[in-house]
């Protein structure tokens, strides 16, 4: 009965009962003030995006509702009544569960197997069936199909987060934190869980997206909450609001600084700074994810990888670093060959690379800055000159406008964006002939990403380094090159010149 | 009203001190309650024994022992590889030591010798903790089993060393090699009947070097990183495989430093079986290895308090208030009420009404 009435109830009305109210919370790390009397509300049937720059405090908000942190002050009300919510075991008890941007999973494991785990309400012969069932279901509802049978490892990400919601769902969550889960999907395939979500709570159940990207919010949230320095600035109706508003309220009067103008071109050189012929990698699961790609990037060109995602862009930059074997072709950087070099010989000629997971393939997030700088073969020598990377990192600091206490804070004390400026502020540094990256404005916000743009945009044509960028976003794939690759199913479909660019003709490439 | 463990923002303040310090503490009560229920000792007795344990000189050749072994282990641990052979690494180096003293003709010339005892145990020492190294770096076998079944399989060498082509011609009925020459024993600091002027040097020497590699080099930098995420190691263009082979050896190296001063300064000689004529330094190192929370300038302090522990089960034991198994109860207590207090570091109990 209550179920049925739930159903009917008019959720777009004003009258939505507060679900989750936060009222003055309050928590500082060392060194900072990460949430400063944060008030807010979750409404019943809502989806409510929080949206704030790099280092706003939009996670450790998450994470205090979720009981990962404890606040330091204030109070936080599930349906009026107040609760304390000390660790996840306990917030999934009230209802409330995390899908964060790093799925939680166990590799080795079904995905059925995995669902079960923490699952106590279903009875001990029935659940694997009826767990199965409902993946088959719900997954086929969602048009992401995932058999339950299937180890994780085997899944692409996209279906990881969608195990993940499934998950949720399971745990019968009432609200659900979507912790940047959504943000790192391929676009075809946010769109499916925009509708997941949008259908979650036409049914009564709450979702918080956490997000850094003003449009996501725009598209999908019914009210929108902005966090600047740990303080709330506003939360605002999303058909009360344009872009624009969003963004000034994020960044104040940096918004001014947002842009997505085409870049100026560079004058590449004569030289050829890398030159992949007929190039052919092994992907993760044993067929060929790189299939006879050939390329020519100029010195003081940037070139771009157009793509959606799994189409091989991560496995070809993989390979030209050396973390991944060619089975055949070859690469030269400026002439010389580097075809199946070690790691450490490509990037001692003076390659950067910011890979695809910054927290893995990165950064070491229990060292420190400095530590981080110092760990790079062409940054140090068998001693450490520890004064002289104090002062890089002070520079690097300065420059990215890196927040943190100090440059000897571990990295894991950063946030999110934060510790990607780290990395693509080091890896910057040290790429003296070429940078290849991997989404590397991924987990920034616009004023930070339009700026790393720039620095790679900069340091291509004053220094003459030829830098390879694949990314998903197609917006930032047309404002930083030169010319544009577009990869499908591990071939090169098409060059294009960025002045004779047409924007549709490359997206129809790309899922062609 | 209820009592919860809440994660703390930043390690607690000076946690490497207080957490160590009271688990000791705590430690030597536990032992005191454990030892007087089961052999009825007196309390009083037991922490006279502990109190006169640290300032007795019966310590100083057992503290220097533990913290060349105890530095040894950190480089492996640092990176988290978990040497648990330092006990085989130590007898291989007293092994080599031997061979040098007894089958060259180098201890004509009693300083090259010398040199020559410690740079082979380092030498064989290294090696056989290379072993471990590469079976990880290659196949990504754990190094815990190997390093550990490795201890043995060097006892069960030296055993047949000992019993056959090293036995010694003067040994009165004993399986046991000659005694090494004089002039190769190393040199008694006066007043001292164990401690010798190498042991000392050693450990000051591996304390140093230690402590400048982890802090000062790349190499150190590395490892301390391989501890925490070794594939963004790879990316940033290191071999992360020679770097594990690297640890290991050194690990291994200044355990056989270890052994080569055990054999010069105070065994002078090896008696089977090995087994049960070790002291078992390798094994104990782990503990002053933890209670140091892999901090180097910690580790002198915590081999100062395991060897007084075990010195104080051992005059227990002389002094018949207790058997053998008093230093493993001190030793044992201590640890786990390390391991159990160590929670706090990270965490913060706070209890909650309502």
């Amino acid at each position: 009965m209550t179920l049925l009435k739930t159903y009917n109830k008019d959720f777009s009305s004003k009258n939505k009962p507060p679900v989750v109210s936060v009222i003055g919370i309050s928590k500082k790390f060392p060194g900072s003030i990460a949430l400063d009397s944060v008030d807010f509300t979750i409404l019943e049937g809502e989806i409510h995006a929080l949206l704030g720059e790099n280092g706003a405090g939009k996670s450790t908000l998450v994470k205090i509702l979720y009981g990962i942190y404890v606040p330091d002050r204030g109070e936080i009300y599930i349906r009026g009544r107040k609760a304390r919510i000390n660790s996840p075991k306990e917030a999934i008890r009230q209802g409330i569960v995390m899908v964060s941007q790093v799925p939680q999973l166990i590799d080795k494991l079904t995905v059925a197997e995995n669902l079960i785990l923490g699952l106590e309400k279903y009875g001990f012969i029935t659940r694997v069936g009826k767990v199965r069932y409902f993946i088959r279901e719900k997954s086929r509802e969602v048009g992401i199909e995932v058999d339950p049978d299937t180890e994780v490892w085997k899944l692409s990400y996209t279906q990881k987060q969608l195990v993940e919601l499934l998950r949720a769902l399971l745990l019968n969550a009432k609200v659900l934190l979507l912790d940047e889960a959504i943000t790192f999907l391929p676009l075809i395939e946010k769109k499916k869980f925009y509708k997941f979500i949008r259908d979650f709570a036409s049914k009564g159940g709450s979702v918080l997206l956490i997000t850094h990207k003003i449009y996501e919010a725009l598209e999908v949230a019914d009210r929108i909450t902005v966090l600047r320095l740990g303080r709330v600035v506003g939360t605002v109706p999303r058909s009360k609001v344009s872009p624009d508003d969003v963004r000034k309220m994020m960044f104040a009067e940096r918004s001014s600084q947002v842009t997505y103008e085409r870049l100026p071109i560079s004058t590449p050189r004569e030289s050829a700074a890398l030159e992949i012929s007929d190039l052919w990698v092994m992907g993760d699961h044993g067929d060929h994810a790189v299939r006879g790609v050939s390329l020519t990037l100029r010195a003081g060109e940037v070139m771009g990888i157009a793509g959606i995602a799994g189409n091989g862009q991560k496995e070809l930059i993989q390979a030209i670093v050396g973390l991944r074997r060619v089975e055949k072709g070859r690469i030269r950087l400026y002439s010389e060959d580097i075809t199946n070099r070690s790691v450490s010989k490509v990037r001692i000629r003076g390659v950067g690379y910011i890979p695809d997971q910054p927290a893995k393939y990165g950064l070491s997030l229990e060292n420190s800055i400095e530590e981080n700088l110092a760990m790079l073969p062409s940054l140090t020598n068998r001693l450490i000159n520890w004064g002289s990377i104090r002062d890089l990192a002070r520079k690097l600091i300065k420059e990215f406008n890196i927040m943190t206490p100090s440059p000897k804070t571990p990295v894991k004390f950063l946030s999110g964006g934060n510790i990607m400026k780290v990395l693509v502020s080091r890896e910057l540094l040290v790429a003296r002939r070429l940078l290849v990256a991997y989404n590397p404005t991924r987990a920034l916000d616009e004023v930070t990403a339009i700026m790393v743009r720039k620095f790679i945009k900069e340091k291509a044509s004053t220094e003459g380094i030829g830098v390879l960028v694949a990314s998903e976003d197609l917006d930032e794939i047309l404002q930083i090159s030169d010319r544009i690759a577009v990869m499908n199913s591990g071939r090169v479909v098409g060059v294009f010149s960025s002045s004779e660019v047409v924007r549709d003709e490359i997206e129809k490439l790309m899922v062609m | 009203m209820r009592l919860v463990l809440v994660k703390r923002v930043k390690p607690l303040p000076l946690g490497g001190l207080v957490i160590p310090g009271a688990s000791i503490v705590i430690g030597i009560l536990i032992s005191t309650v454990v030892l007087y229920v089961i052999s009825r000792a007196d309390p009083l007795v037991t922490l006279s024994c502990v109190a006169s344990a640290l300032v007795s000189p019966e310590i100083v050749l057992t503290f220097l022992f533990l913290t060349i072994l105890g530095v040894a282990l950190l480089v492996a641990f640092n990176g988290s590889i978990w040497n648990i052979g330092a006990e085989g690494q130590l007898w291989l180096g007293t092994a080599a030591a031997t061979y040098i003293a007894l089958f060259t003709t180098l201890p004509q010339a009693p300083v090259v010798a010398k040199v020559a005892m410690v740079l082979t145990a380092m030498a064989l020492g290294g090696a056989w903790a290379a072993v471990a190294g590469v079976l990880r770096a290659y196949l990504s076998i754990d190094e815990v089993p190997v390093t550990l079944i490795m201890n043995y399989i060097a006892y069960y060498i030296i055993n047949y060393l000992v019993r056959g082509p090293w036995l010694g011609k003067k040994t009165w009925g004993y399986i046991r090699t000659d005694m090494i020459p004089d002039q190769v024993k190393f040199t008694l600091l006066p007043g001292s009947t164990t401690v010798t002027y190498e042991v000392l040097v050693i450990a000051v020497l591996a304390l140093i070097a230690v402590y400048f590699m982890l802090k000062y080099t790349s190499l150190g930098l590395r490892i301390r990183i391989l501890g925490s995420n070794p594939d963004a190691l790879k990316a940033a263009g290191v071999n992360v495989k020679a770097l594990i082979i690297t640890a290991l050896t050194l690990s291994g190296a200044i355990a056989g430093a270890m052994g080569a001063a055990q054999l010069a300064g105070y065994l002078h000689r090896i008696s089977y079986p090995i087994e049960s004529h070790t002291a078992n330094y390798g094994y104990t190192a782990i503990l002053v290895a933890w209670l140091s929370m892999l901090d180097i300038r910690a580790v002198p302090v915590a081999a100062y308090i395991v060897s007084a522990l075990y010195q104080a089960g051992i005059s227990m034991q002389i002094a018949g208030i207790s058997s053998a198994s008093a230093t493993y109860v001190f030793i044992g207590a201590v640890l786990l009420t390390f391991t159990v207090l160590r929670v706090f570091s990270e965490y913060s109990l706070r209890i909650i009404r309502g």
